[in-house]
């Protein structure tokens, strides 16, 4: 092991995107997916989906938000009072959200529109805070920006493909082509209604699982 | 105490960095927020009046669909929007009335339009509200709004006034309310009626 530091001069120093780097952006994306694994963030995954286009913009709102969120409580996190770290917290995240808010409402009125309160209630999406309690508050800003960056990006993923099977099965189109015409398929309506989203993210659920394998139980 | 002390200056300078730069973000994006909440009640009025316009009609072709079709004047204190009949100009096909009033969450803002009688609906739209999505949201839904077209502003016993009700909508007059948004229902209903009795005193 000594010897091994003294010769790190010769090898290139731990990359960003290795060892921890590489562990935090894993485990944001898949190991640990904050929708499929952590089941959270439903509320948002459920509403905005019915459309493919509406999840990737829910998807950005949310990666910009956890990543601005876990930079700040990271370069702040010596600082913070720990009686008061909750709050500020929270006026951190409500900041990036309400600056995501007003730019769609400026530049992209008709999908803030179709978004309505649910880019607003990002403010209350536990996986937002839940990164900034467990990860930015113990960790460097950089890996702290990866980290948010991963869950952001895990929570996109399971968005897209909910949204991407509930526009194609409930409408036969994809962002306003048609792919499955309707002279051999009739859209499913119950897709495009709130049923169809439960459905849609259990069979998600299922399918990430089976793919991950059991969970190994811990020991109690 | 020194403790104490650092937390509140803290916070204090947490918050207002955190309104300055929001206010910045406000201030910036103003002209456009309010540009596009302008082409929202215009696309409102045209949409109720039932004036054609292009699919995914630009902001400056809703414009012009509505300085070429639409005439706006004022009654006293009853506002009108008319769509215009071709090469007159007073005469209307139908004409749109505005109406506001507090919903549960905040203020509510729409269009009631009517045929050129003045006692048949024609449509109704809302372009500003705040309610529950899922519940009072669902005003702006389709099933709600198109319960509007063709009902008259009169009823049976000869008394102006639209009807929201809970029991099934069976006269000429009468909708149905939305289930679990009672109160937005009767709100609703009180800012119509307050235009209606408007409208028709103007219109005898």
């Amino acid at each position: 092991m000594e010897n091994n530091k003294q010769h790190c001069g010769l090898c290139k120093p731990e990359g960003l995107f290795e060892g921890k780097g590489k562990i935090t952006l894993k485990d944001g994306i898949w190991e640990n997916n904050p929708i499929s694994i952590q089941i959270l963030g439903v509320c948002s995954a459920l509403a905005v989906t019915n459309r493919l286009e509406n999840s990737l913009v829910m998807g950005a709102a949310l990666i910009f938000v956890c990543i601005g969120t876990n930079l700040f409580v990271s370069l702040l996190r010596n600082v913070t009072p720990r009686r008061i770290r909750m709050i500020a917290e929270v006026a951190i995240i409500a900041t990036f959200v309400i600056l995501f808010d007003q730019f769609l409402k400026a530049f992209y009125w008709d999908m803030s529109k179709r978004l309505g309160p649910y880019v607003g209630l990002i403010i209350t999406n536990c996986i937002v805070m839940g990164r900034a309690e467990a990860f930015a508050l113990q960790n460097r800003p950089m890996v702290s920006i990866l980290d948010g960056a991963a869950n952001g990006i895990g929570y996109a993923i399971v968005l897209a493909i909910i949204g991407f099977s509930r526009e194609l099965l409930g409408t036969g189109n994809i962002m306003g082509f048609t792919i499955l015409s309707d002279t051999w398929y009739t859209p499913n309506q119950l897709m495009v209604l709130a049923p169809g989203a439960f459905i849609a993210l259990g069979f998600l659920i299922a399918v990430f699982n089976a793919i991950k394998g059991p969970e190994e139980e811990s020991a109690s | 105490m020194k403790d104490s002390l650092y937390t509140v200056f803290y916070a204090a300078a947490l918050g207002i960095v955190c309104s300055l730069l929001l206010t910045a973000v406000a201030v910036f994006t103003k002209p456009y927020r309010l540009n596009n909440a302008k082409a929202e009640k215009t696309l409102n009025i045209l949409e109720v009046l039932a004036v054609p316009f292009g699919e995914n009609a630009t902001p400056q072709e809703l414009e012009k669909a509505f300085d070429e079709n639409v005439k706006h004047q004022k009654d006293g204190t009853l506002e009108m929007y008319g769509y215009l009949q071709p090469g007159t100009t007073n005469v209307f096909k139908t004409l749109a009335f505005p109406f506001a009033g507090p919903g549960l969450w905040g203020p509510v803002k729409g269009f009631l339009s009517m045929k050129n009688d003045l006692k048949t609906i024609q449509s109704i739209s809302f372009y500003e509200h705040e309610e529950t999505p899922g519940l009072g949201g669902e005003i702006t839904a389709d099933w709600f709004r198109n319960q509007f077209k063709g009902k008259s502003i009169i009823g049976p016993d000869g008394k102006p006034g639209i009807k929201i009700v809970q029991n099934g909508a069976s006269k000429s007059n009468e909708v149905d309310a939305i289930s679990g948004a009672t109160l937005t229902s009767q709100k609703v209903e009180r800012m119509l009626n307050s235009v209606i009795k408007q409208i028709n005193k103007n219109g005898k």
